[in-house]
């Protein structure tokens, strides 16, 4: 059973990894697209860009710290 | 997940074979809460003893404060209104902080207000978070390895124990999200009144039932915000740590594994210092990124209590 334990915590990191890359990729695509059409916004727009960046990388970060607490407090 | 930190430390270098686990967790932890550097009692139930991360805070504080005072008095002394040396770089970061992090944020009526309190985050939060990449105590081990030759429980030893990186710690970072909690309940009520911060909490004129759904999440969001912040600085600085760390033990583990140094040494230079040079470069980024993320989301919280449009 510990074994399925470890099995649970390694697929919950891969599944975070792919929401928030999927997540960061999308932002990032944005930015770029947006910046290369109005070059002159680009300030305004990666500011509007990194808040929401930020908050999906603290929900990653988040997840993955409980992950770890699922494999610690076994 | 403080306690688990510390429960796996146990001080004996006899062990069979090599533990990654062990070897990890002891050069991020704090110090054994049983050898702490200087044993003081407690009161109320809380040990007031200095650990590793105390000195380490002592010391980034002092850095910052001699530092900053050093480079402002020099200023002062010449007498001249153009600023030379080091005291471009303190403004830099000065106008930085006020110019795109706070006034967007903040709002023109309060930005002096509230840039002080940014920018000591600022400088705080990316001192601490630099000085845990600065191998101070990794010299210090080689040196006592080599040349001091320090008994079991010297001063020394229990210096080494434990990482550098403060604001890898949950209780370093809970309480300066701590600060920036009261703050966004101080600065409501100056903008609003103590009462008007919490009306404003949630919308007013709504059916009667829907409050008793909506003042629960809104409370609930209070909280979780620090609580984000806490989790994200601490996770962040201590994830890169582990990951350089692990990467190192490779070494060792291959070494073991086949038996041979040669296979470990084999490792180390195909696959370890490339990647971990690789990620220390991906951290002087992160420790940049999360000075600014932790000083950013403060200020979006305190404009949010500020511009509450209900």
């Amino acid at each position: 059973m510990s074994v399925l334990h470890y099995f649970g915590a390694a697929l919950g990191l891969g599944l975070i990894v792919i929401g928030a890359g999927l997540g960061i990729g999308k932002l990032a695509a944005a930015l770029a697209e947006g910046v290369s059409r109005q070059p002159a916004a680009a300030d305004k727009i990666s500011g509007a860009v990194n808040l929401p960046l930020f908050l999906l990388e603290g929900v990653a970060i988040l997840a993955e710290v409980f992950v770890l607490l699922v494999v610690l407090l076994k | 997940m403080v306690p688990q930190e510390h429960a796996t430390t146990a001080p004996d270098a006899h062990a069979p074979g090599f533990d990654a686990g062990r070897l990890i967790i002891e050069h991020v932890a704090n110090s054994n809460p049983d050898h702490p550097l200087i044993h003081l009692p407690k009161v109320f139930g809380i040990d007031f003893s200095i650990s590793k991360h105390v000195l380490m805070l002592w010391v980034v504080a002092a850095a910052v404060f001699v530092v900053v005072t050093w480079i402002v008095r020099s200023h002062a002394k010449q007498n001249r209104q153009v600023p030379s040396g080091l005291l471009n770089g303190l403004e830099a970061i000065v106008e930085f902080v006020r110019n795109s992090i706070a006034l967007p944020n903040v709002g023109k009526k309060w930005v002096n207000a509230y840039t002080p309190f940014l920018l000591t985050f600022f400088v705080f939060i990316l001192v601490s978070n630099a000085i845990g990449l600065v191998p101070i105590f990794e010299v210090l081990g080689l040196l006592d390895r080599y040349v001091l030759h320090s008994s079991d429980h010297s001063f020394v030893k229990q210096v080494l124990h434990g990482g550098s990186t403060t604001t890898a710690n949950v209780n370093v970072t809970a309480a300066l999200s701590t600060i920036t909690f009261l703050t966004i309940i101080v600065a409501g009520s100056r903008a609003h009144g103590f009462f008007g911060h919490w009306k404003n909490l949630a919308p007013s004129g709504m059916a009667l039932p829907l409050y008793a759904i909506l003042i629960p999440i809104e409370l609930m969001g209070m909280l979780v915000r620090p609580f984000a912040l806490t989790m994200r600085l601490a996770a962040n600085m201590m994830g890169g740590h582990i990951a350089i760390l692990a990467i190192i033990s490779f070494v060792f583990l291959f070494a073991e594994i086949f038996g041979h140094a040669l296979a470990g040494i084999g490792v180390g230079v195909v696959l370890t210092v490339p990647l971990a040079v690789g990620i220390s470069a991906l951290e002087i980024i992160v420790i940049l990124v999360q000075a600014y993320v932790f000083t950013l989301l403060s200020a979006v919280f305190i404009g949010m209590a500020i511009h509450a449009h209900h």
